[in-house]
Parts: C-alpha cells; sequence; structure tokens
C-alpha cells in the first residue's frame, strides 16, 4: 500500500508540477534518505543532538537552495532556519527534559512492545526526544523562512531604494498572513496524530488531572507548540536577515 | 497609537500568562492525588547491565526526600526511593524543586511516585504560544488563536459524541465539514473565494479518501493491530481513516485558500484574463506551494517516530520491519496527506477559474453579481 501511494505522488507531483515536481520529489527522498540515516546514526551511539545539528543544517541546504536556488534571498531563509533551531536545542530543550518527555510514556509502559524490548541501549532517551523535537519543527520552520525571504526579496527587486525598515515590515507582514495557515497545517497534522490517543483518554476512567500531567500529552503537544513557537520566531529572523544578505549580495556585485 | 495600544496588550496578556502559570505552579491544594516536592535527591550508583548488543547501561538509585503538599498529611516529610538508567527508556530521574503526584500509603509516611506534575508545562507552553502569537502578529495572531482554541474543542467534542453514539465515519464527515467551513471562514473571511476554498477543500478530501479505499482495498490487510494506543476498539479502521484525513485537512485547506485567494487577486488586477494565463499563473503558484508543504507534512509525521525507531533498532529489527509495521501509520498518513496537497492545487485551481475568473469580458456585471452571492453565503 505504501509502495502504491508513493507510486501515485510521485505522478501526481509530476502532472501536477513538471519538471519542478520532479525536483520537489527528489528533495523528498534526499529528506528520507537524510532521515533515515540520522536515526541510524542515533542507534549507533553517536551523540543525538549533535548527529540531529549536521543532519538539520544538510536538510537545511538541502530543501532550501535544492528547490530555490543559491542566492542571497535564500541565504537569509537558512541562516534563520539554522538559528531557530539552535535556538530551540538550547532553550526549549532543556525545558523539555525537566519537564520529562523522553522514554515510554504512561500507556507506552502496558504495551506488549516494552516488555519484550530490552530497555538497555546505553543511549540517552532525553537527548533523543530533543533531536526529534527539532526535526519536527524543521519542515514548518523552513517553510515559513522561504516565504518570508522570497516576499522581502521581492519587495526589494520592485524597488531598490526601500529603506531596510520598509523591508523588515513586508517580510513580517507576510509572515503573518501565512502564519495562519500554517498554524492549521501543523494542528490537524497534530489531530491525525493524536485522535488514537484522545479517543483512549475520552474511554478511559481517567480523571482531568491524570490526563492533564501524562507524559503521553505532553509528548503530543509540546510537538504542535514547539513547532509554532519556530515558526513564530522565523518570521521576525528571516525578515530582519534577509535584507542584509541582499544588500551584501548587491554590494559584492 | 496603534502600538502603543499593542503594548498595553502585551503587558497585559504577560501578566496574565505570569500570573496563570504561578497559579498553576501552586495549584495542589485542587488535586485529590497527593503532591509533593522533591526537596533533597541522593543519587548512587548501583549496577552495570548488559544490552542486546553489548551496550553498558549504567543503573542508579536515588532517595528522594519529598515534602507533602496537600491533603490531610500536608506539611510531612517522607522518603521515596527511585531507579534511573542512563538511557531512561521506562523510567525517570527526579530532581530537587521537581514536584510530583505520589501514591501516598495510608499511615502517611511512604508512598511511591505517579507521575511528575507536568501541568505547569502546559499551561507555560501554552501561554508562551499564545504571547509569541499576538506579539509576532497582533490582531491576526489573536484570530488564528480563537480558530485554534475552537478546533481543538471540536475534536474533544466529536469524540464524545462518537463515544456516546458510535458511527465514527458519519462523525468524522459531519466534523470535517465544521473543520473546514469554521477554519477557512476564519482565515478568509465571509467572501466568494472562501467559499471557494471550502468547496475545494472538500472536492479534494474526497478524492483523497477515493485513493485511500483503492489503494487499501487492493493491497494486503492494515495491520490495525499495531497501532499505538489502542482501546479494545472494533473501529480501529475507521479510526485510522478518520485521522488520516484530519491530518491532511489542514495542509489541504492551505493549499486551497492560498489559490482562491491568489486568482482573486490575479483577476481583479487583471480584469480581462485569458484562461491559459489564469492556468499558467495558477501552475506556478502550486510549484511554489508544493515542495514546501509536503515537506512540512513528512517532518511533522515522522520525526516523533524517531525514539521507538531508535529504540527497536537497538533491539536488532531491521529497516523492512521498521518501515512495514513502525512506520507504515505515519507513512500512510503522510502520503496520503501530501497526495491531497498536490490535489487541491489542480481541484482549488479549477473551481477558482470557474468560480472567480470572470472570464472574457462582462466583468464588471459579474463581479457585482459575486458580490451579492458572496455576502448570501
Amino acid at each position: 500500500m505504501i509502495l502504491k501511494l508513493v507510486i501515485i505522488l510521485f505522478f501526481s507531483m509530476l502532472f501536477v508540477g513538471g519538471d519542478r515536481g520532479l525536483t520537489s520529489f527528489f528533495t523528498l527522498v534526499r529528506t528520507a534518505i537524510a532521515f533515515t540515516v540520522n536515526v541510524y546514526l542515533i542507534a549507533w551511539g553517536l551523540p543525538a543532538v549533535l548527529v540531529t545539528l549536521v543532519v538539520s543544517a544538510f536538510l537545511i541546504a538541502s530543501v532550501i537552495y535544492g528547490q530555490n536556488g543559491w542566492n542571497p534571498k535564500m541565504h537569509g531563509a537558512a541562516v534563520s532556519a539554522a538559528i531557530v533551531v539552535i535556538v530551540i536545542m538550547v532553550i526549549i530543550g532543556p525545558i523539555l527534559n525537566v519537564a520529562g518527555i523522553s522514554g515510554y510514556n504512561e500507556i507506552e509502559q502496558y504495551e506488549e512492545i516494552s516488555m519484550y524490548l530490552s530497555a538497555n541501549i546505553s543511549v540517552s532517551m532525553s537527548e533523543v526526544a530533543v533531536a526529534a523535537t527539532v526535526l519536527g519543527v524543521l519542515g514548518a520552520v523552513m517553510d515559513t523562512a522561504v516565504a518570508v525571504s522570497t516576499a522581502v526579496n521581492e519587495v526589494y527587486v520592485n524597488n531598490p531604494m526601500l529603506d531596510r525598515k520598509i523591508l523588515v515590515e513586508s517580510g513580517m507582514a507576510v509572515g503573518r498572513d501565512i502564519l495562519g495557515t500554517t498554524v492549521n497545517t501543523l494542528l490537524f497534522a497534530g489531530f491525525g496524530e493524536s485522535i488514537m490517543l484522545a479517543n483512549l483518554f475520552l474511554k478511559s476512567e481517567n480523571s482531568f488531572y491524570e490526563i492533564i500531567n501524562s507524559k503521553a500529552l505532553f509528548q503530543e503537544i509540546s510537538a504542535l507548540f514547539v513547532a509554532v513557537m519556530g515558526c513564530l520566531l522565523v518570521i521576525p529572523l528571516s525578515s530582519y536577515v534577509t535584507p542584509w544578505f541582499i544588500e551584501r549580495g548587491k554590494s559584492n556585485r | 497609537m496603534e502600538s502603543a495600544k499593542k503594548k498595553i496588550i502585551m503587558v497585559i496578556m504577560l501578566v496574565a500568562g505570569v500570573l496563570a502559570v504561578s497559579f498553576v505552579y501552586n495549584d495542589a491544594f485542587l488535586y485529590d492525588t497527593t503532591i509533593g516536592r522533591v526537596i533533597s535527591v541522593e543519587n548512587s550508583y548501583s549496577h552495570d547491565e548488559e544490552g542486546t548488543n553489548g551496550e553498558i547501561e549504567h543503573y542508579y538509585d536515588q532517595l528522594l526526600t519529598i515534602k507533602i503538599l496537600n491533603g490531610d498529611h500536608k506539611g510531612n516529610i517522607i522518603d521515596i526511593r527511585n531507579t534511573y538508567t542512563s538511557s531512561g527508556v521506562n523510567d525517570e530521574r527526579y530532581r530537587k524543586g521537581t514536584q510530583l503526584l505520589i501514591a501516598l500509603n495510608k499511615a502517611g509516611d511512604g508512598g511511591s511516585v505517579l507521575e511528575k506534575k507536568r501541568d505547569v508545562y502546559v499551561a507555560l507552553f501554552f501561554f508562551a504560544f499564545a504571547f509569541l502569537l499576538v506579539f509576532v502578529s497582533g490582531r491576526h495572531g489573536s484570530i488564528v488563536l480563537i480558530s485554534f482554541t475552537i478546533n481543538m474543542a471540536l475534536l474533544v467534542l466529536s469524540l464524545k459524541v462518537y463515544d456516546t453514539y458510535g458511527n465514527l465515519l458519519r462523525v468524522t464527515m459531519v466534523v470535517m465539514l465544521a473543520f473546514s467551513i469554521l477554519t477557512l471562514l476564519f482565515a478568509g473571511g465571509l467572501s466568494k473565494k472562501t467559499f471557494v476554498a471550502i468547496l475545494s477543500t472538500l472536492v479534494t478530501v474526497f478524492l483523497c479518501y477515493g485513493i485511500y479505499m483503492l489503494t487499501m482495498k487492493t493491497s494486503e490487510r492494515i495491520p490495525y493491530e499495531m497501532m499505538d494506543y489502542m482501546v479494545n476498539s472494533k473501529d480501529l479502521a475507521d479510526l485510522f481513516l478518520a485521522g488520516t484525513l484530519m491530518g491532511g485537512l489542514g495542509a489541504v485547506m492551505d493549499v486551497c485558500i492560498s489559490i482562491a485567494a491568489s486568482v482573486s487577486e490575479v483577476v481583479n488586477k487583471t480584469q480581462d484574463i485569458t484562461v491559459k494565463a489564469l492556468v499558467t499563473s495558477i501552475r506556478e503558484m502550486g510549484y511554489d506551494i508544493m515542495g514546501t508543504m509536503i515537506n512540512v507534512l513528512f517532518f511533522t509525521y515522522l520525526s516523533g517516530t524517531i525514539p521507538i525507531l531508535v529504540l527497536k533498532i537497538k533491539n536488532g529489527y531491521t529497516l523492512y520491519h521498521l518501515v512495514k509495521f513502525q512506520l507504515f501509520f505515519e507513512m500512510i498518513c503522510f502520503l496520503i496527506g501530501a497526495i491531497g496537497i498536490v490535489f487541491a492545487i489542480p481541484v482549488s485551481g479549477f473551481l477558482s477559474a470557474l468560480f472567480l475568473g470572470n472570464l472574457r469580458g462582462h466583468n464588471k456585471a459579474i463581479t457585482a453579481d459575486n458580490k451579492g452571492e458572496g455576502a448570501g453565503k
């Protein structure tokens, strides 16, 4: 079934997007490979956060430059996405660990799988949780960063005499516009993922207090909230950073 | 003027957020369950165990001294022992200052840890999220916040209805209709382009449903018993279908509203645009949207599986097994969502051109007509 769907996806991308659809498809393949490599490197015992940092850098380059070309406006997008990744690792990571999102949650603990998998893996699950969160944010952050940088560049190309401040303001305006839809994309993807859990909570006899304090719930909502916060951070960042790169690119020429 | 007002709102939000979070931090008196704060921790190394590939796993004991914060034994100080490991797959390391939910014994002098008290972090994240949203995008952000909250409530409500009356598929259909109408009304306002976006969302979701059914019926049975968080439910197949379609809904709506808005923009600016030019510009928009949106879905769905993947690889599972059983559900969700994104481009392009494109002359009359219709909807 997976293979059939992949084939349908491939042909529909080719049909709707032509050459660029094909480019997007191969970017997706690269992303999937990088993702797999990342997981295996962690499993081989390399430090999870460090590996993810390197793979994120590769993914940012692959997705942003691979789909949109090597140019100053994309430098702006790439740099701001990278900054957000680091900020999440440094600031949100420790909060997540204090709150405890790693390892089995209380429901998985009683599922069959946890009985026969050895837990002696000598890989720090709290690092893995941070790695997973960062990768979860990455897609949405790159999307937003590219949109904002493209818009700033568009305004600049149409009127190069404009003040830096106006460029920044136009980046923020576009960011605001796409924010709503990005939040919806993330929200509904979250719904799709957590519908089983939500159903379980509703069917079980758990009290509100048990649910609100559970690790299972926190794992789901922290992924969503951190992703949205990443997008919110990247909007001002790329609005400020992109004009700088565009102006620098111009003065070099 | 405007910015002064925004500043005041931000300060109010910040103060409200800090107050709310500190209230939740100190809300032990609301609980029936015993709450305690760890006031000191003594860690000691216990022993090593060997994993399946010869990894060395360190085990530690900790002696937690805990002060009870509520109930009949409030103020008591108890000791609880806990074990944690260097990986922390199946255990938890507690630190000084952590608040815990505790199962206290009858005498009130001992017990065991039930759970970390995480409500304060839920509150913290929610307020940080709300604050940033309004800080970055002002009034627009608060609309997003409202629509976000309503959708959240709608999901819970629909699952409650399903729990009472059964028939998940019918509930899902109704709630997806409600999601689309509400969300797109919030995003696009009461206008003809919103109507077009809603219509194209529904058509696209229906197509996704068709593709899902077609591929499912012609492939081997889906291993539903491998799903996470099963309750002994006979509706597993329907639940998974509902989750898959709902997961892609946000992305599909995103594409539809973007295209509908752009088409109405193009048509307004270039009054007598030809069909061909319109198709070209819709394709152009499609290219831009498609790649990045599909990437967003990929990361959102698959990153959550990393911990269990690492654990399974460590336990000797092959990539084949992982894709076939562990990643199966996330992959299907992702692929249906991605196909939805791609399909949404021609669908919404066609419908936008049909309803919004005042093609070939007599523009003015139709524009006026459109406005009347849009307001009626």
